[in-house]
């Protein structure tokens, strides 16, 4: 517990600004220290406060900046943000339903969160989808089938693991049957919490994935090699 | 007559042109939000975000909020903080600007987005062994 305060004040100290008169240097050990460091901790602002009169810089559109060492890894910046910018802008889901859940992941494909505004479609092949949301409980029958499905998609793909049962058992963790968790058999990018979660909540996990998307460094990567 | 033709909508887009300020910022708007709305500013939030209302859309597209400037395109559903919440998603037609029956308690922390996928973000530790076995080249059998 206290480690993790401490740590916590140490890494939002750096980016965050204090609004009280607490700095960095508080974090206290003894007796009181658990108790300071919380007060601290709950003194401390996590989101920037604006003021009309001096305002925050704008925040990049890219996630790797504008300022590279040199010309070349500037441009291969760009291309990637070219990249990211197509591939964000058409994930293309597998439908995984296993249970419940699959009812709510039908309903972000309806009019009232309508996925398709942000180029999110169905797409029934394994072969031509970008992500596999596992949507329900992923029990020792059907991951053999889950592994096969997702070992057919083509790279870049992307796991989200929709609801309690599919991120750790949930419900059915100490049943017999029962996978606990989909991360054992396929590597999870996302995990959308809830039981079942909401379409509001799938749709933001969709959103999450977008800004994982967006942070790729393909042709980066592949240069720096 | 016009209403039935559907020529009042010309005179929306200028009135949501007028609004945004200009056509340039309302192509920025537009750009940065994939939406171009006119509506009645009901309050604004000390992050900077601004709340808007009008009736005249569909329920559940008749409030929305515009995030603050700095953020760009970096903005979030989380970044709307807990006094807002309720106002956006229905539970209460009462702003936070006009509800004076809010509890306001010492001991209520600041707000915080979502910080998954920063280096702030929430790591829990593992309580369980770990479930994969690293090979150690050096160590003989």
């Amino acid at each position: 517990m206290l480690r993790s305060v401490a740590a916590l004040v140490n890494k939002t100290s750096k980016v965050l600004v204090c609004n009280s008169g607490y700095s960095s240097t508080l974090f206290v050990n003894g007796a009181f220290g658990p108790a300071i460091n919380t007060i601290a901790l709950r003194q401390q602002q996590t989101m920037p406060v604006v003021d009309s009169n001096n305002p925050l810089p704008k925040k990049s559109a890219s996630p790797f900046g504008r300022n590279q060492p040199n010309m070349v890894e500037w441009s291969i910046a760009r291309l990637d943000d070219l990249l990211n910018w197509g591939r964000k802008g058409s994930i293309w889901p597998l439908t995984f339903g296993l249970a419940c859940c699959a009812v709510e992941m039908m309903h972000i494909a309806a009019p009232r969160y309508d996925m398709d505004r942000y180029g999110v479609v169905f797409r029934a092949s394994p072969r031509q989808a970008d992500v596999i949301i596992v949507a329900g409980t992923l029990t020792n029958k059907m991951a053999p089938a889950l592994r096969k499905v997702y070992d057919q998609m083509p790279e870049p793909r992307w796991v989200i693991s929709m609801g309690s049962c599919a991120n750790g058992g949930g419900y059915y963790h100490y049943s017999y049957s029962v996978v606990r968790g989909c991360d054992r058999i396929i590597p999870v990018d996302i995990y959308v919490p809830g039981c079942p979660p909401t379409a509001e909540a799938l749709m933001y996990g969709v959103l999450q994935l977008q800004k994982k998307v967006k942070r790729m460094k393909t042709l980066q990567m592949w240069y720096r090699k | 007559m016009a209403k039935y033709l559907g020529l009042d909508r010309l005179g929306k887009i200028f009135q949501i042109i007028r609004q945004s300020g200009g056509i340039k910022n309302a192509y920025m708007k537009l750009y940065r939000f994939d939406d171009l709305k006119v509506g009645t500013l009901v309050g604004t939030d000390k992050y900077g975000n601004r709340y808007y209302e009008n009736p005249y859309y569909f329920y559940g597209r008749n409030r929305w909020v515009e995030y603050a400037d700095h953020l760009n395109l970096e903005y979030d559903g989380s970044q709307i903080p807990a006094d807002w919440y309720g106002w956006m998603h229905y539970k209460t037609d009462l702003p936070p600007i006009r509800d004076g029956s809010r509890p306001k308690y010492k001991w209520m922390a600041d707000h915080s987005e979502n910080l998954s996928g920063t280096k702030e973000q929430y790591m829990p530790y593992s309580t369980t062994p770990p479930k994969v076995q690293a090979w150690d080249p050096k160590k003989s059998k």
